[in-house]
Order: structure tokens, then C-alpha cells, then sequence
């Protein structure tokens, strides 16, 4: 197996910039998500290392191979080995789901045999005869699996592959594939624009941003540290308060919070990231007062929101607060509570003018 | 779902498609060269004899016929195909499944044919009203097709939901299932428009005088060139108001369903007591537009009673349609490659224009066709290439080249690129995915487009008449030359022959493409559903 790295790619299309200096290592074996709004240029970055398509600068490498370097250098994307998994499949139509997974094998008599193989791996044995619109849209999906892994590709590439399934289907065929390629042991570069999909599959995820990665980190590590607040926006909910910072406490609307990570100067104004499942609910007293607004019901938690009152009257300016909670009776609208906060939080310098940062 | 990816338009490696650009701006002037030869005689002629050509009495006599015809049987199509569709589609009329094929088959006749059988039946009959109802039986199906996909397409629901808001059942007809077909039949009314204006072995036969039939006294017989220059500009004028029509009624008339939701099968209306009347009406539909010609030809080839059996003649003239029929196809089909594969895979503002440009052929009838490219043979090749094979497979596939690029654009369309970048990155070789993938699947589409023009060509008779070679005969030929001196039972072997031709494999492929399963039926519609696609290109 190889890893594959992207250095300084850039791309436009006519005079739209798609991709403009991308660097991102993916190491060997590893499952990577690159995350990003659509237009954001995950797909084209996709494209280019499978080799569809020239990067207009940069270079990348496969292992310890240069396979594009946007001058003379340029492998044909049918030698570079990579498995590649397009959104909705892509199944050949006319061909059956045989010879679809067969297609990049030479004919000879293992090829059965390793069709076979492919089709129980991804758990569709005894589906060889079927043609690409006799099966679920879940089941095609796992066919342009096993046709990508046929070739037994270094490194396997799935752009959106379950973005056209459904919510219930999603899941499943999102873990089946993944136990796939875990057993496979191949290097893996999800393109998705869900963060649930990329926070639940990859091993590092990459957030790509106006064409460039904004950030490269572990799930936990983006969820936890995003390196701005468009970031931690774009990874869940968020709720993004106004603070002064001083010796490593936050004093805001919710009280005085310990701050996690921060990367300004020792004191200052910043903006506060307080994540849903960070704030808990209690009686009046406990903490800051606070009035439901609104409650949602989910049955694994719900989500209420809370408008932030003082002496009765909302406090002018402060947008409603997102909590997540578990269990409990239903909250009705009106009734007063006291919000308190746990854990650290994440702050950031604020930005003069305070002009909000956020995406879509 | 997003169905976007596989129609993504970047070139692999940044390739810009140059050969391709001219190869399509090259088949684009050859196109257009039967339209702007049409210009350079009427410069030629001058405007001072254009003027005194066409300010008499005998123009104004010839756009009235014309202009009258068109709109009687346009109107009559429209009713005629409208209702027929919904019959077939939406109620529960007997034998329905029989109807949705017979009553399509008259397309196939070629309409100096259908004019041919009731002449010999009824000897008598000519004029405009003879005219009307020829026509109206020989094209009704260019409304029947759109119109019954569009209503095999539409929502149900919306039917019963008018019926639910109090509208009674005649005027949830008018307003919702009109309304769901407006564009179909309008779009397939049009087509019947350019049909009529193109017409001329009909009329021919029926002794009724229009623009074509005059044209082509004045070029054939008084070989008055000018005057054929002058009328065929009225002609082409009237074709390319149609056209425009056309982009009007699609620019306004979008039906939409909201929700990706299958629609649910249709539920057929019940006609209780209506039954036996509809079950009568389309049978006489099929009587007259199907039963008369045909029965008409066999009658004249029994009664003729010639013992021997068919002439010679018979298979040679066969045989020379089928080659340049053939031809044509070949010809057409490959001419359209360019132009549909920048049109699918290239999308730009430039190429859709491309595109429409030779759309443009469609308002020009094969007589001016022909005559156009005489004229260039005449005055700037010496007469050279004239009344040869290769002017005629020309004309041929200019006249039936919207034919081809809808056909091949369609087949272009299912071989999308993203399934060949699929395919190299298995680490297969361009040129073996070319073959594995791409033509698999563009094949059958190509296949459709060729018989289409192949059919269409077979049965083509102006143009056939004008350019032909003169020591080669085809069926169109033959029979016209045996109708002309009222030899009918002769003339009748090559008008079966010739609807032999054009119903039966029309029919066949029509089934076959039916069949097909979902994903491939895509391919690019059946040859006869083709026709009324034009409109939607």
C-alpha cells in the first residue's frame, strides 16, 4: 500500500478558482474524509489525484512516485492504480454485475474466482447475473466497491458515494463499506460534504475551504479545536458567544468559562464556542437564567433552545442558545431555567467589526 | 438526487475539443447549403422579378391553398391525436393495447401513398377537402406519439385532485389533461404544420394546387427557375414562422411535477356506455387511415391481375432504394457525431447555437432542397455532380439531418464520460473502454438513428424526383412514374414495397425499444417516436 500526498494544487475552471494551493498527506493505510460545502472544490481535488483531470500547479505523489506534476510529468490515470467510487456507482449499465466488478481484470480463469471473492466480500454473492438496475441504489454502491477494489488498488477514492441513498440506508451501506475497506487495508479518501460521515469513518478529516484545506486533523481534534469558528460551524452545532479572555478564562453571558484552546494574546476580546451538548440544564439559580423557546424531541435527545433574559426582559442582541440534551420530561415553551456550562471552551481572537465568519 | 457528476463537461487531461469544433461548424455549412444557395439565386434573380413574381394573383392563390390546408389539418390532427392518445392512455376502451400500435403505423405510409389509395378507391375525390382528410389520415400520429408519452408521463393525482375541487369530468379534460399535454400537442401540431408545407406527391395526386406542387411545375415542367426561386422563399418564410412558433410555445409552456415521487400508475378512466362509441371511433380511425390505403394497394395488385409475377423492375428499383437509403443513414448519422458530441459533453452557449442552426433544415422542404443544390451544381460546379448518387445521398441527408442529430445525441447521452473515466481508472486503456463501454452503449442509439433516416429516405419522393440520376429508378421513382399515366395497378407493387419498408421495421423497432428495460430505453426512443422528439430537441 501507498499513502498519497497533494502539494500546492491549484485549478480553475475559465476564470473560477476551484482549488487554490491545496496540501494534504494521507498517510498509508488510512482512511481520510476531505470535507467541504459543495462548490468547494472536493470533487475537482478528487478528480486530479485519480488523474481525470490536470492540476494547472502543484504536483502529486503516490507513495514515492510523482504521478502529475502539471508539466511533463503525468501518469494516465488508467496506470495509476487507484480505485475509484463515484457518486451513485456508476455501474456500466449494459454489462451484468459480474462482469461490471470484472472489468479491470484480465480474462483468465482467476477472474471468476476473484469476482466471486469481490461480490461476498461486499456481501452480494449470487447477485453475478443481476444487470446494474435490478439492485438498490445501496447494492450498486457496493458494486462499484468491489469493482474498484478488483483491481487492488493502492489507494481507493469515493466521491459523495452515499449521497444518494436514503437517511435509513445510509448507515448501513456507510459501515458495511467501511468494514470493506478496513479488511482491505487500502488508503482511502472519502469526499463527502456530511460531517456526520466524515466524523464517523475517517481517521483524519480535511476540511477544504475556498479552495484550500483549512484544516487537517483527527475527528476528535476538529470537533474539539476547530481552528476558527467557521469550522466549528460547519462540524455541528455551534453556539458562538461574544467574551473577554483573561489568564485563561472566558468571562461571557454563560458566566466565566475555562478556556481550552485558544491562540491570541494572553487577554483580550474573542468570540466563544460553547457546543450544544456543553451546556446543562437545572432549575432557576443554578447558573445564568434562561426561558425556553422552543423543544424539539428526538428520542435518543432532543434540542431546546433558550432565549437568555435578564430581570425578565430578553437581552437584546444575544441570539438563542442550542442545548442538547438526553432524557428528561418535555420542556414547554416559557418555562425559566438555569444554564450552566461544562468542560472547556474553544475561543478565538474576536475579529474587529465582529463580522460574522460563517458559511452557508 | 443529484444526477450531476456523470455529465460533468471538463476534458480529461484539459483536451479542448478543436477537431471536433470543426468538424461540427463543417457538416453545419454543408447543412446549411441548400439555405443559403436558396439566397444567392434570389439575389441573382433580382428583386425587381422577384417582386413581379410574386405580387400576382397566382401567389396569393397559392399561400391561401397553402396556408388554409395547413391550419384545417393541423386543427384536425391536433383534436384527432389528442383524443386518440387519451383514449388509448387513459380510459379502459377496448382492445386499447392493439389501438396504441395500429393507430400509429399510418406514420410509416408515406403520404402520396394514403393520398394513392383513396384515388383509387374513390376516383372522383380532389380538391381542398380531399387535401384535408388525406393529410389529416397521414399524419395524426406526429400529435398521437407526443401526446400519449406525455400523458403516460403526467401525474394522475392531478386529475383527481381537480375532480376533488368540483371540476366535472369534461373539464378536468380541458384544463388538467390538456393543460398536462399542452406542449406535446402543440409541439406535435407543429410538426404536422411543416409536414403539410413540405407535401407534394400528394397534392400532386389529389389535383390540388399548392406552393410545393407549383414550385415544382414551374422547375420540372416550365423549368422557370426564377419563378420556383421566388415561391420557394414564400415557402421557407412560412416553414421558418413555424420554427419560431416553436421556441415560443416551448419557452412558455413548462409542465412541472413537484417531488421526485414515482407517480402512480395511472387509473383508467371508466367509460360505461362511451365504451362502444370510442371502441368505434378508433376503429374507424384505423379504417381510414390504415385500412383504405393498404386495402386499397392489395386490391389494385389482385385486381390487376397480372400473372406474372412482380416485374424486374420491381426488385431493381427496390434495391437502389435500399442503397441510398442506406447511404443516407450511413451519411447522416456519422455527419451527426460531431454536433451531438459537442452538444452532450461540451455544453456551451456556442455549440447550442450550432445546434440550432441545422435545426433549421426542418423549414426547408426536400423540393427546395433539391432545387437549391441543382442551382449550385448549375452555376458554380459546371454540372458537375449533378444527377449523381453522391448529390442525391447529399440532399438526402440534409433533409433528414434533425432526424439524426436527435437520435445520436440522445445514444451520445447515455454513454456519459464519467463512465469512461470509471472505466480507465480500472486500468483499461482508453481505446478498450471505447469499445467495452462507450460503443455498447452508444450503438443502439446510432442504430436508431440510421433507420430512421434510412426509413424516412425509402420513402422520399420529391427530392427523389428531382435529383435522381436519370438511368436509376427507385421505388419512389417507379411508382411515380406508373401513377403519373394512371397505371395504377403497376404503380401499386412499389407502393407496397414501400410501405412494407417503412410500417414494418417502424413497427418492429418501435416494439423492440418498448421492451427494453428502463435504463435502456433511454437509448434514444424508438425511430417512430423519434419524429415527434424533434420538437422537444
Amino acid at each position: 500500500m501507498k499513502g498519497l500526498s497533494v502539494r500546492g494544487v491549484a485549478k480553475s475552471f475559465g476564470p473560477q478558482e476551484v482549488l487554490c494551493g491545496v496540501d494534504l498527506r494521507v498517510p498509508d493505510g488510512s482512511f481520510t474524509a476531505i470535507l467541504g460545502a459543495s462548490g468547494s472544490g472536493k470533487t475537482t481535488l478528487l478528480r486530479i489525484v485519480a488523474g481525470f483531470e490536470r492540476p494547472d500547479r502543484g504536483e502529486v505523489w503516490l507513495g514515492p512516485e510523482l504521478v502529475d506534476n502539471a508539466g511533463s510529468r503525468y501518469l494516465a490515470c488508467e496506470r495509476r492504480r487507484i480505485g475509484y467510487v463515484p457518486q451513485e456507482g456508476a455501474l456500466f449499465p449494459h454489462l451484468s454485475v459480474g462482469r461490471n466488478v470484472g472489468f479491470g481484470l484480465s480474462r483468465d480463469a482467476a477472474r471468476r474466482t476473484r469476482v466471486d471473492e469481490l461480490l461476498e466480500l461486499v456481501g452480494l454473492s449470487g447477485y453475478r447475473r443481476r444487470y446494474p438496475h435490478q439492485l438498490s441504489g445501496g447494492q450498486q454502491q457496493r458494486v462499484a466497491l468491489a469493482r474498484a477494489l478488483a483491481i487492488e488498488p493502492e489507494v481507493v477514492l469515493l466521491d459523495e458515494p452515499f449521497s444518494s441513498l436514503d437517511a435509513a440506508l445510509r448507515a448501513s451501506v456507510r459501515s458495511d463499506v467501511l468494514g470493506v475497506l478496513r479488511q482491505a487495508g487500502t488508503t482511502s479518501v472519502l469526499v463527502t460534504h456530511d460531517q456526520d460521515e466524515a466524523l464517523s469513518m475517517a481517521d483524519q478529516v480535511a476540511v477544504l475551504r475556498d479552495g484550500v484545506v483549512a484544516q487537517l486533523d483527527t475527528p476528535a481534534g476538529l470537533y474539539g479545536h476547530p481552528e476558527d469558528a467557521a469550522v466549528a460551524q460547519f462540524l455541528g452545532e455551534a453556539n458562538l458567544i461574544e467574551g473577554e479572555i483573561s489568564d485563561g478564562i472566558a468571562t461571557t453571558m454563560l458566566g466565566r468559562l475555562r478556556v481550552g484552546s485558544w491562540s491570541g494574546p494572553s487577554s483580550g476580546l474573542a468570540r466563544v464556542m460553547v457546543r450544544p451538548e456543553q451546556i446543562h440544564l437545572g432549575e432557576v439559580g443554578e447558573g445564568i437564567d434562561g426561558v425556553v423557546a422552543s423543544y424539539e424531541y428526538y428520542g435518543h435527545d432532543a434540542v431546546v433552545r433558550i432565549r437568555l433574559e435578564r430581570l425578565g426582559v430578553p437581552e437584546p442582541g444575544v441570539p438563542e442558545l442550542v442545548v442538547r440534551i438526553t432524557g428528561g420530561p418535555p420542556l414547554t415553551p416559557g418555562l425559566r431555567v438555569g444554564l450552566s456550562v461544562r468542560g472547556p471552551v474553544v475561543a478565538w481572537p474576536a475579529v474587529p467589526g465582529g463580522a460574522e465568519n460563517s458559511r452557508e | 438526487m443529484r444526477r450531476g457528476w456523470l455529465h460533468r463537461h471538463h476534458r480529461p487531461g484539459g483536451r479542448r475539443p478543436i477537431g471536433l469544433t470543426v468538424a461540427a461548424a463543417l457538416v453545419s455549412a454543408v447543412v446549411l447549403v441548400p439555405l443559403v444557395f436558396l439566397v444567392v439565386q434570389a439575389v441573382q434573380v433580382g428583386w425587381a422579378e422577384l417582386r413581379h413574381l410574386l405580387f400576382r394573383h397566382l401567389t396569393a392563390v397559392l399561400v391561401w391553398n397553402t396556408v388554409s390546408l395547413v391550419v384545417v389539418v393541423t386543427v384536425i390532427c391536433a383534436v384527432v391525436g389528442t383524443l386518440a392518445a387519451w383514449f388509448v392512455e387513459r380510459t379502459d376502451v377496448p382492445g386499447r393495447r392493439w389501438f396504441a400500435v395500429l393507430v400509429v403505423i399510418p406514420l410509416g405510409i408515406p403520404d402520396f401513398v394514403v393520398s394513392f389509395g383513396w384515388r383509387a378507391i374513390f376516383p372522383s375525390i380532389g380538391g381542398f377537402w380531399a387535401a384535408v382528410l388525406v393529410m389529416s389520415l397521414a399524419v395524426y400520429p406526429l400529435v398521437f406519439l407526443p401526446v400519449a408519452a406525455s400523458l403516460r408521463s403526467a401525474d394522475p393525482a392531478q386529475e383527481e385532485v381537480a375532480r376533488s375541487l368540483g371540476l366535472g369530468r369534461v373539464r378536468t379534460f380541458w384544463t388538467v389533461t390538456v393543460g398536462q399535454a399542452r406542449v406535446a400537442i402543440l409541439g406535435g401540431a407543429i410538426l404536422v404544420g411543416l409536414v403539410v408545407l413540405a407535401e407534394f406527391g400528394a397534392f400532386e395526386i389529389l389535383g390540388y394546387q399548392t406552393l410545393t406542387t407549383e414550385i415544382y411545375n414551374e422547375f420540372q415542367v416550365g423549368f422557370n427557375e426564377p419563378a420556383a426561386c421566388a415561391l420557394s422563399l414564400v415557402l421557407v418564410l412560412l416553414g421558418a414562422l413555424l420554427l419560431a412558433t416553436e421556441d415560443l410555445v416551448r419557452g412558455s409552456g413548462r409542465t412541472s411535477r413537484l417531488g421526485a415521487g414515482a407517480a402512480r400508475a395511472t387509473k383508467r378512466v371508466t367509460l360505461g356506455r362511451a365504451r362502444l362509441g370510442a371502441l368505434a371511433g378508433l376503429a374507424l380511425l384505423v379504417v381510414l387511415a390504415l385500412g383504405v390505403p393498404v386495402g386499397a394497394i392489395l386490391y389494385l395488385i389482385v385486381q390487376g391481375g397480372q400473372s406474372t409475377l412482380p416485374p424486374a423492375s420491381l426488385w431493381i428499383a427496390t434495391g437502389n432504394t435500399f442503397a441510398y437509403a442506406a447511404a443516407a443513414g450511413v451519411v447522416a448519422t456519422i455527419a451527426a457525431l460531431p454536433i451531438a458530441l459537442l452538444s452532450v459533453r461540451f455544453v456551451r452557449p456556442g455549440v447550442l447555437a450550432l445546434e440550432r442552426v441545422n435545426m433549421l433544415v426542418l423549414a426547408v422542404p426536400g423540393l427546395v432542397v433539391a432545387l437549391s443544390l441543382t442551382y449550385l451544381t448549375e452555376h458554380f460546379l459546371q454540372g458537375r455532380f449533378y444527377l449523381t448518387d453522391p448529390l442525391l445521398v447529399i440532399a438526402y441527408a440534409i433533409m433528414f439531418f434533425p432526424l439524426a442529430i436527435v437520435s445520436v445525441r440522445a445514444a451520445i447521452a447515455r454513454a456519459p464520460t464519467g463512465l469512461e473515466e470509471v472505466g480507465r481508472s480500472l486500468g483499461v486503456h482508453r481505446h478498450a473502454v471505447m469499445w467495452r463501454v462507450t460503443v455498447p452503449l452508444v450503438a443502439p442509439g446510432l442504430a436508431a438513428a440510421f433507420a430512421l433516416v434510412f426509413l424516412e429516405t425509402a420513402t422520399e419522393l420529391t427530392a427523389t424526383l428531382v435529383l435522381h440520376p436519370t438511368n436509376v429508378e427507385t421505388l419512389a421513382t417507379q411508382f411515380w412514374a406508373y401513377q403519373s399515366n394512371l397505371s395504377y395497378s403497376q404503380a401499386a407493387p412499389y407502393a407496397l414495397v414501400m410501405v412494407l419498408i417503412a410500417a414494418v421495421p417502424g413497427y418492429v423497432l418501435g416494439r423492440w425499444f418498448d421492451r427494453q428495460p428502463e435504463r435502456m430505453a433511454q437509448a434514444g426512443a424508438a425511430p417512430v417516436t423519434a419524429a415527434p422528439a424533434l420538437v422537444a430537441a
